[in-house]
């Protein structure tokens, strides 16, 4: 067992690859009471085309199968596996993302045996074709209930007319119609393709003694057989450097309009040191051209062009990533002018100097330290960082070292006019009601 | 947990001195009676505050002192519970043992110094410019709920169900009282706050109870101030229709369901009425959870909550438009379930183990121990986990079934989608 000391940060950090391939993590958290588990696999919406575990062609599965496959997990022959944490005093809960889908409980007692269930019930799946017919109710609801939301519908919308081929733009749950074609055969195809340990990390955090709980982790992995690991293959189209749809108008039952304006990056292979050094980096140019000290947010705030909804965001994937500032706004067309020129401005002449960042720098540096009270932000960003062949714990030291040009370097990549797009929802136009 | 210290009559300092977060979190809580015009120009005056002061008098100069102070957060909200409207001041600091600089726990007290005390007054009154843009935030914070469908749907529902009663006025007031609200009038209701309101203070972090509480004296001068007049006993009127549809253009249909019952927080039964919240419709064990979304299909999500400050119980579930009467049987048929008692020891079993595994979480971050403390306080002043557990521990089903017994179902709420053409 690897042990990693943050001296700084006073935590310690327990990794062990186990014999079948699977990365466990342990943090112990001093004072806590409760202990929060994380299981995840590196298999998201965007891996819907790829060649299945032992097989040699590649194929293609129904929009919304890795979300469906997530709430099958949680039935089995004998019952319900909700019943069964919650038997055992812990509150379990599942995510599927763009790229991962994370089984998780918290619990402030039986920790053994809640750890015991989560990797029990995450390596031994069970479908058939009933329940998988039962499922698509329960789907089709959640499905219908996000496409009610306005902001769910935003959000989507901007990266649909960012991306031209990239999954990404394909809703995470899919449509009422497409998980209509899903079988049991479809999920065990895709559970034998990205479920495998070598896939997989468990990040274990809270009230634990490391020693005895890898201990149980690896008793438990061995006692269990798997195939042996092999590379997944996943297939992903060519996507352009521009985006897709410059500007789309959605009408919606909302109070008044939203917009999000989104910038694409134009560099997508990055990976590791370099992935997170630009992240950050452009997260703070971004906070610097549109955070709540920027001469764009004074602007745009007294003048009543963006209200309390506002926002702006950078994150970056593997193949993805997007720039996003939107808002809730009477002038959707002053907003987006505004935006536009902010960009366009910091293109022509970088606005930004070495006290700018030493201000943001710390800034950051505090959200960072905050966050690090929440086992879960850590399981979460800890195991999203791992994927991606990042360090959470790196983020104060690579922020550290930041210097302007970083910035500016950063920033170049994420604003180009060609890479920027605007979506907007309106109410519906009073005539028509 | 706490160690509370009285530094003025009707002023108290509670610190939680632990080394279990690497931030230190204050609240200052600004206690008054909860009526739509005090909700109203209290949400006004919370964003005034945090806008910007005589110190730093822009948003921007505001928000790039914080910056520096690594991020500090700092903002002002306003929320009720039971008859009471609370102005909260929240401030999150880094602790500086983890930075290389020093002294900035000072800086930061001294910061909530001047957003309480030094506001960006001109003539004796708030900024004007200001005034009227934060007044216009609150608005389009109210508007804005009709864009959350289950959210307008349960305001709709409350409004209906309970007009001018505690229990529907929300947090931030209404549109029209917001609007009505003068400079002159949140000067007053400013100065009122500050030297009228019952005032809780809370500190969480690596910091010694007496460095805050003298410091808090020394500094921000809280005057005596008496206790409020306790607010009459919250009455339930029977709601004048007990069954609504309303039309919205939208997908999936809101169900909401409101049940009056006769326990209330102070009452003794408040824990037996928390179990049977949670076996009927708490958790994904629950009767609702597992019958109506895991046998029949008909729901992502269904559920129901306890709003024990008023003695309400509520249902919520996003169901297809055409299925209200089905869902509603179903949910009244589990109902019926836990009034006769038809509750597994499994089920008692699980709802025990997670309210108590809930609650302990909540205390494993600041602002979870402030809430609950806050909250308890009017119960037990030393409060422990073990309060609620123990209290938890003997409840039996037969207890569940009678508390069940005294729910009366007041209101059905459908938000129903638009009707579909090709069914007409």
């Amino acid at each position: 067992m690897h042990k990693v000391e943050f001296d700084q940060l006073e935590e310690t950090l327990f990794h062990e690859k186990l014999d079948n391939g699977l990365n466990v993590y342990i943090l112990p958290k001093k004072g806590f009471s409760k202990t929060f588990a994380t299981f995840t696999t590196k298999y998201g919406s965007i891996d819907n085309h790829f060649v299945p575990q032992g097989e040699t062609e590649p194929i293609k599965v129904p929009d919304g199968i890795a979300h469906f496959l997530e709430h099958k997990m949680f039935e089995k022959e004998e019952g319900d596996v909700f019943q069964e944490f919650s038997k055992q005093g812990a509150s379990a809960n599942a995510f599927t993302s763009f790229t991962r889908t994370a089984y998780l409980f918290s619990a402030t007692g039986e920790i053994d045996k809640n750890v015991k269930t989560l990797l029990d019930f995450v390596q031994s799946p069970y479908f058939t074709e009933k329940t998988v017919e039962k499922e698509k109710g329960i789907i089709a609801q959640e499905i219908t209930m996000y496409d009610d939301q306005p902001d769910w519908r935003l959000y989507f919308g901007i990266i649909e007319n960012l991306y031209e081929n990239h999954p990404v733009k394909i809703d995470i749950a899919g449509t009422v119609e497409s998980i209509q074609d899903i079988t049991a055969e479809h999920l065990y195809t895709c559970y034998n393709t990205f479920y495998h340990p070598s896939n997989m990390v468990l990040f274990i955090v809270g009230n634990v003694d490391p020693d005895q709980m890898m201990k149980l982790v690896k008793e438990d992995q061995a006692q269990k057989t798997f195939e042996e690991p092999t590379e997944i293959k996943r297939i992903y189209p060519d996507e352009p450097k521009e985006v897709a749809i410059k500007e789309r108008v959605l009408e919606m039952s909302v109070q008044k309009p939203k917009v999000f304006y989104g910038v694409k990056p134009e560099k997508l292979d990055l990976i590791g040191p370099d992935m997170l050094k630009h992240e950050l980096a452009a997260q703070l140019a971004y906070e610097l051209l549109f955070g709540r000290t920027s001469d764009f947010y004074h602007h745009a705030y007294e003048n009543d062009w963006i209200d309390e909804s506002y926002s702006f965001d950078y994150s970056l994937e593997s193949g993805f990533g997007y720039a996003l500032i939107g808002s809730d706004t009477h002038k959707p067309e002053i907003l987006i002018k505004e935006i536009k020129h902010t960009l366009q401005n910091a293109i022509e002449k970088w606005p930004f100097g070495q006290e700018d960042l030493d201000r943001v720098r710390r800034k950051k540096i505090g959200f960072f330290l905050r966050a690090l009270n929440s086992p879960e932000y850590i399981a979460n960003q800890f195991t999203h960082y791992a994927f991606n062949e990042m360090n959470l714990f790196d983020v104060v030291p690579v922020l550290e070292s930041l210097e302007v040009a970083d910035l500016q370097n950063a920033f170049a990549l994420v604003s180009h006019e060609s890479q920027q797009s605007v979506f907007t929802i309106m109410p519906p136009a009073k005539d028509a009601q | 947990m706490f160690e509370t210290i009285n530094i003025a009559k009707g002023v108290n300092v509670h610190v939680n001195e632990t080394t279990q977060f690497k931030t230190i979190n204050f609240s200052i809580k600004f206690k008054d009676r909860l009526t739509k015009e005090k909700a109203s120009a209290r949400s006004i005056l919370a964003n005034v505050l945090q806008h910007s002061n005589e110190v730093y008098p822009s948003h921007t100069a505001l928000r790039m002192v914080l910056d520096d102070l690594y991020g500090t957060s700092l903002y002002i909200d306003s929320s009720k519970r039971g008859n009471e409207h609370v102005v909260t001041l929240n401030v999150e600091t880094v602790n500086d043992q983890y930075l290389s600089e020093k002294g900035v726990l000072e800086k930061v007290l001294n910061l909530m110094y001047i957003v309480l005390f030094k506001p960006n007054f001109e003539h004796g009154l708030f900024k004007e410019s200001i005034f009227v843009r934060e007044k216009n935030a609150i608005v389009q914070r109210i508007e804005s709920v009709f864009d959350e469908k289950t959210r307008y749907a349960q305001q709709r529902m409350m409004e209906l169900a309970l007009p001018n009663h505690p229990a529907s006025i929300t947090s931030n007031g209404t549109i029209e009282d917001v609007e009505n609200v003068t400079n002159e009038q949140l000067v007053a209701e400013y100065k009122e706050m500050l030297t009228q309101n019952e005032i809780e203070i809370y500190a969480v972090g690596d910091v010694k109870p007496e460095m805050i509480a003298s410091h808090i004296r020394d500094f921000f001068h809280f005057k005596d101030r008496e206790k409020a007049i306790a607010a009459p006993p919250l009455e339930l009127v029977k709601p004048a229709q007990s069954h609504v549809l309303e039309y919205e253009d939208m997908k999936q249909g809101k169900l909401h369901m409101a049940f009056f019952t006769p326990i209330t927080f102070r009452d003794e039964k408040f824990p037996v009425m928390q179990l049977m919240n949670g076996v009927f419709g708490g958790y994904a064990h629950s009767k609702l959870f597992v019958n109506i979304r895991e046998k029949e299909s008909m729901a992502y999500y269904v559920s129901s909550s306890f709003a024990s400050q008023f003695g309400l119980m509520f249902v919520l579930a996003g169901i297809d438009s055409k299925l209200e009467e089905k869902a509603v049987a179903l949910i009244l048929e589990q109902l019926e379930e836990v009034k006769k008692g038809n509750i597994s020891d499994i089920e008692l079993d699980q709802t025990k183990a997670l309210l108590t595994n809930q609650l302990k979480e909540a205390l494993d971050s600041a602002r979870g121990q402030i809430d609950i403390y806050d909250q308890y306080m009017e119960l037990t002043d030393s409060f422990e986990p073990e309060f609620m557990i123990n209290r938890w521990k003997n409840v039996t089903k037969q207890d569940i079934a009678a508390v069940a017994q005294k729910l009366s179902l007041e209101m059905t709420y459908f938000l129903s989608g638009k009707e579909d053409e090709k069914d007409a």
